[in-house]
């Protein structure tokens, strides 16, 4: 039995879709993405279409964002750059210890000079390294740390376990009362896979080992809250959810959600962390309501990384058999999540392929004293595609046949065209058909080695019905588009603008996207690449919608009816006599003192969802120092309508990155006996920077389907394809993240050994 | 970071005057030396370091001062990391120096980074960096590396503390037989930069170097190479920036094809610049080849003792040793 997540992201709809409606598996996101569900809905409302691709002037191009230039010049206002009149900043205090009954004396803190407020944070009671347990606002950064520091804290120490060796061991101190280690899937009965197993004439079997990776935004979590009393408030959040902010922050506050405006004006980064107001913002809050001034409250880096998630590591024992003739008959599981106190994202085994045959996952979670999981771009889909690609190679390698065909065979049905097809053009562009090692590792006694290696990516990426979006056309010609959503930084403002652009025949400077605002329309949180599905086709509809009521306005003056007309570049015409036309500035005029204001929704026809991605990566070794070089990766994707192919490709791009970051560096490590975090920083954490990044090409396929998000499904196989490449080029096998040199050389040395 | 009186001297006699007397040493940190602040900084927003006084260097005249006489180099405490780097004429002379001193963190932290506060810089060991883990380098009275998370830590030379020294440039400073001029309340002394270096088990087990409380580091001169070839080989695991997980300064005389003498000081792997004397001695009179490469990388690493998790620095500094020899060979 497979996991049921995925089960339930795998089934068919319940029955044949209506005339003139069709199935969507629509994701919920809350909080990242937990649920998929199928939602009948109208094919095609006759409303607005995208429209042939080849005539698009602005949609489908290489657009640069329009905040681009703000940005990196530093003009872009973040949460962080907030500065208001009389504001305070605030620091948190976090407890030093995992686990713990916490009593606080914040009497010494608020002596002294600077120091305006002090407030506790929870009930006494520590479950995890690092819980904010107050918050300190003063008239100076400085002067908050101070008042933090000043905090006398009485811990009553209890046993903790950091790690999940210490949290597994017999009479582990207890994490929770649910226990340490907690089975989650229903069958645990393995006599079925244990005898399908049996009979495979080889088999592969191994124990991956996941380490926690960090979100690491550059922009820490936090906000500012205006509140100077009344029953008014505004909260500059640096979210992903501009619409989870009023409601949380009204209960601080003691206001009406109505009585709260949130502002996402920009934000740097969330990666799936950043859902909500988090203790972080309860404390500015707190503050804010007992000062009656704005409060600055932005977590520290050390902060950021003990108390804002991070992505659930992992532990996968896997039993693979396999046939002569290269098909995976039965593939056994025991997924364990790595996720905190939390429970950690499902890691769905077996990824993509090997599904047909036998297969069992037995999926269960330990629990340590560590801050919570949350999600993390793709959340549990890298995790899964570590293992299962490697899998996939080690296998190919037992039977002595070429990486690809293994894949090939072992690909379900219905995704085998689409994966191949990727898969091909990886292999072409990476120069696959001259590699000489294609079916074994390179054995040789070469000192620097090349390998190339491969894996896939799935992810649904549709829309769902939460936008409303406005388009405005003033009467001197101006246009506005507003949504409250948020710019995640996947370029959300740029393609609002562009899509009403191109609707209007306008340039794009002549349209002016506002978003993130909760005074503006409703919108999701941008969580399992929902955002650009959800919107876009939203902004499509009003755009449309802005259109037809222009024209409905213009057309006497034209003498024609509205649907007679047509845009063409910076003015209106009647389609069948072009010399019948009208300036756009002049038709504005017409619309009086009022302009034009015009309202969309969602439209499931102007969306897709499912796509598949394939990367490739070509690396060296150097055998005598372990040195990994990643030299070159290349992406395939499919993603329906690229909305702005500059933006896409840095996506898949950013993607990349992230993935070989994580690959080849990233992982928290926590002293098991101390319990103390010791890289909460960017010294020690290590993330991959400008000269650990290869050449990389990004190629999106034809897609004829509506907008589909594909941000997630580009970090999802990297890394795997890079451990495939560095087996490929040496013959050792890391099981392990992060795949750093000591590794290889320990793995060179045992390969000598034999 | 606490707050401090920032005291910026005209004079070198002012800072001296600033520090602790000679024996002061419970409280040399209640006074902070600023030179480049890529250290410092660090230490003081971590909470390691809480000094009243901070004294900024950079105001005091001649502290800068870059001066090349045949071959001879003098370098004030406050020359960057930068100007070696860019320097045309050591690359020429001293290339593992120049060389060091581009493989030192960041473009950023070269502009700023100097040569005093590079050889002074303290371990970057996270349990040292780490403000809750009182270990024996801060006066507490355990090397949590050494049953611990030791990754990083030192296999030669280690204990009662196991740091390896982060700088890259000491090793080839050492390997160039430079000498460090001390400056404290009696006047001024010279040392060899190879006994400034102090191990945990000979000097203080709280400090890496000789400097007494009321001392400041001036200027560093190095002697004229002339007839050596040199290189700085510097591992790091990510290319970016980053400390060295090991390194090799290797200074060879050549004489017909055979090395005529050798310096080789390793990096990353000690709690000193580790200067392999037996492998320098063995090099002498040897063509560089394969055997070369392998008995110079043996030797040097001979008595390496690895913890749990540092075991790859052996192959990795021995395979260092090799690319050295062979970059010097130019094969």
């Amino acid at each position: 039995m497979a996991l049921d997540p995925i089960r339930l992201q795998d089934e068919k709809p319940p029955r044949p879709a209506a005339p003139g409606k069709k199935w969507l598996r629509v994701t919920k996101a809350v909080n990242g993405i937990d649920t998929e569900v199928w939602e009948e809905v109208a094919d095609d409302t006759g409303g607005p279409q995208w429209g042939a691709r080849e005539s698009m002037r602005l949609v489908s191009r290489e657009v640069p964002r329009v905040d681009g230039p703000d940005k990196v010049t530093g003009r872009a206002t973040f949460s962080h750059d907030v500065r208001l009149p009389g504001m305070v900043y605030a620091r948190v205090l976090r407890s030093r210890v995992p686990a713990a009954k916490v009593k606080l004396d914040l009497e010494p803190a608020r002596k002294l000079p600077g120091v305006l407020a002090v407030v506790e944070l929870g009930e006494g009671e520590v479950r995890w390294l690092g819980r904010p347990i107050a918050a300190v606002a003063a008239t100076t950064p400085e002067l908050a740390e101070d008042g933090v520091r000043a905090i006398v804290v009485s811990y009553e120490e209890q046993g903790f376990a950091v790690t999940p060796e210490k949290a597994a061991a017999e009479n582990a101190p207890k994490v929770n009362s649910r226990g340490n280690v907690r089975v989650l899937s229903k069958n645990t009965d393995t006599s079925e896979i244990d005898a399908a197993l049996a009979q495979a004439p080889v088999r592969v079997k191994g124990t991956w080992k996941i380490p926690v990776q960090h979100h690491a935004s550059l922009e820490s979590h936090g906000v500012v809250v205006d509140y100077r009393g009344g029953d008014e408030a505004t909260v500059y959040a640096s979210t992903q959810g501009t619409f989870t902010i009023p409601g949380d922050a009204a209960g601080r506050l003691g206001l009406k959600p109505n009585q709260v405006t949130a502002v996402v004006e920009h934000m740097g980064g969330g990666f799936g962390s950043k859902f909500g107001m988090g203790i972080e913002g309860e404390a500015a809050c707190l503050l804010a309501k007992e000062l009656k001034r704005p409060v600055h409250l932005m977590l520290d880096r050390s902060s950021e990384f003990h108390a804002a998630g991070n992505r659930s590591g992992g532990e996968h024992e896997i039993e693979a058999g396999v046939g002569k003739d290269g098909r995976i008959l039965a593939f056994k599981a025991r997924v364990t999540r790595h996720g905190g106190v939390g429970q950690g994202s499902g890691h769905p085994l077996p990824y993509i392929y090997a599904r047909d045959n036998a297969v069992f996952v037995e999926d269960r979670c330990i629990h340590t004293n560590m801050d919570s999981s949350r999600a993390m771009r793709g959340p549990g889909h890298p995790q899964a595609s570590f293992s299962m690609e490697g899998v996939m190679d080690e296998c190919a390698y037992a039977v002595g046949m070429d990486l690809l065909e293994f894949r090939r065979i072992n690909l379900p049905e219905g995704k085998r065209e689409l994966y191949m097809r990727q898969l091909e053009r990886c292999a072409e562009l990476i120069g696959w058909k001259a590699h000489p090692h294609k079916s074994a590792p390179d054995r040789s006694d070469a000192e620097v080695k090349v390998g190339i290696g491969f894996a896939i990516a799935r992810w649904g990426g549709g829309g769902n019905g939460q936008c409303k979006v406005e388009v405005r056309i003033a009467q001197d010609g101006s246009v506005e588009v507003l949504s409250g959503t948020q710019d995640l930084g996947t370029g959300t403002r740029t393609y609002c603008a562009t899509i009403v652009a191109e609707e209007l025949g306008l340039e794009l400077e002549a349209v002016r996207a506002r978003i993130g605002r909760s005074t503006f329309g409703s919108a999701n949180a941008s969580g399992g690449s929902t955002t650009a599905p959800s919107l876009a086709p939203s902004v499509k509809h009003a755009a449309h919608n802005a259109r037809v009521a222009l024209f409905e306005k213009v057309a006497p003056l034209l003498g024609a009816t509205a649907s007679e007309l047509e845009v063409r570049p910076g003015e209106i015409r009647v389609a069948a006599s072009p010399s019948k036309r009208i300036a756009w500035k002049d038709a504005c005029a017409a619309l009086g003192p009022n302009g034009l204001s015009a309202q969309g929704e969602w439209q499931a026809h102007l969306a897709g969802n499912d796509i598949g991605g394939a990367q490739a990566a070509k690396v060296s070794v150097d055998t005598l120092t372990g040195e990994v070089k990643v030299l070159e990766m290349v992406a395939v994707q499919d993603c329906g309508l690229v909305l702005n192919l500059m933006a896409a490709k840095s996506q898949l791009q950013g993607g990349m990155v992230q993935a070989l970051s994580y690959g080849l560096f990233e992982e928290r490590v926590v002293d098991p006996d101390l319990g103390l975090f010791l890289n909460a920083n960017f010294e020690d954490y290590k993330i991959a920077g400008a000269a650990d990044i290869p050449a990389m090409k990004a190629v999106f396929e034809d897609d004829p389907r509506g907008v589909i998000g594909m941000s997630e499904a580009a970090i999802i196989p990297g890394h795997s394809a890079i451990a495939n490449a560095i087996h490929n080029a040496c013959g050792v096998r890391l099981r392990e993240m992060p795949m750093t040199a000591d590794k290889i050389l320990m793995g060179l040395a045992a390969l000598k050994k034999g | 970071m606490k707050s401090f009186e920032f005291i910026a001297p005209r004079t070198l006699d002012q800072v001296v005057e600033l520090l602790p007397g000679p024996r002061d040493q419970k409280v040399r940190d209640r006074v902070k030396l600023l030179a480049g602040g890529q250290d410092l900084l660090g230490e003081l927003k971590e909470y390691l370091v809480a000094p009243d006084q901070v004294v900024n260097l950079k105001t005091v005249p001649g502290l800068s001062i870059f001066a090349e006489q045949d071959g001879r180099y003098e370098l004030g405490a406050l020359v960057t990391l930068a100007e070696l780097e860019q320097s045309a004429s050591l690359r020429r002379t001293h290339a593992m120096v120049a060389e060091a001193a581009g493989a030192v963190g960041s473009v950023q932290i070269r502009n700023q980074g100097t040569v005093g506060g590079n050889l002074c810089q303290r371990p970057r060991c996270w349990y040292y960096r780490h403000e809750q883990a009182v270990c024996i380098k801060k006066g507490g009275s355990e090397c949590f590396a050494y049953g611990g998370l030791n990754k990083y830590n030192a296999i030669l030379g280690g204990g009662p503390s196991y740091i390896v020294h982060p700088s890259d440039l000491a090793p080839a400073l050492v390997a160039a037989g430079a000498t460090a001029t001390l400056k404290g309340k009696k006047g001024e002394r010279t040392v060899e930069l190879e006994r400034f270096f102090t191990l945990p088990s000979e000097g203080a087990v709280t400090r890496e170097n000789v400097l007494a409380p009321d001392e400041v580091l001036v200027r560093v001169e190095v002697p004229a190479m002339a007839g050596w070839t040199s290189t700085y080989v510097k591992f790091r695991e990510r290319s970016s920036y980053d400390f060295a997980l090991a390194a090799v300064a290797l200074a060879l005389r050549m004489d017909g094809g055979k090395i005529a003498e050798a310096r080789l000081v390793l990096g990353g792997v000690a709690p000193i610049p580790w200067r392999c004397e037996k492998a320098e001695k063995a090099l002498v009179g040897r063509r560089i080849d394969a055997d070369t490469c392998s008995l110079a990388g043996k030797l040097a690493l001979e008595g390496a003792e690895p913890l749990a998790h540092n075991a790859y620095k052996v192959p990795l500094a021995q395979g260092l040793v090799t690319k050295a020899l062979r970059k010097l060979a130019g094969t």
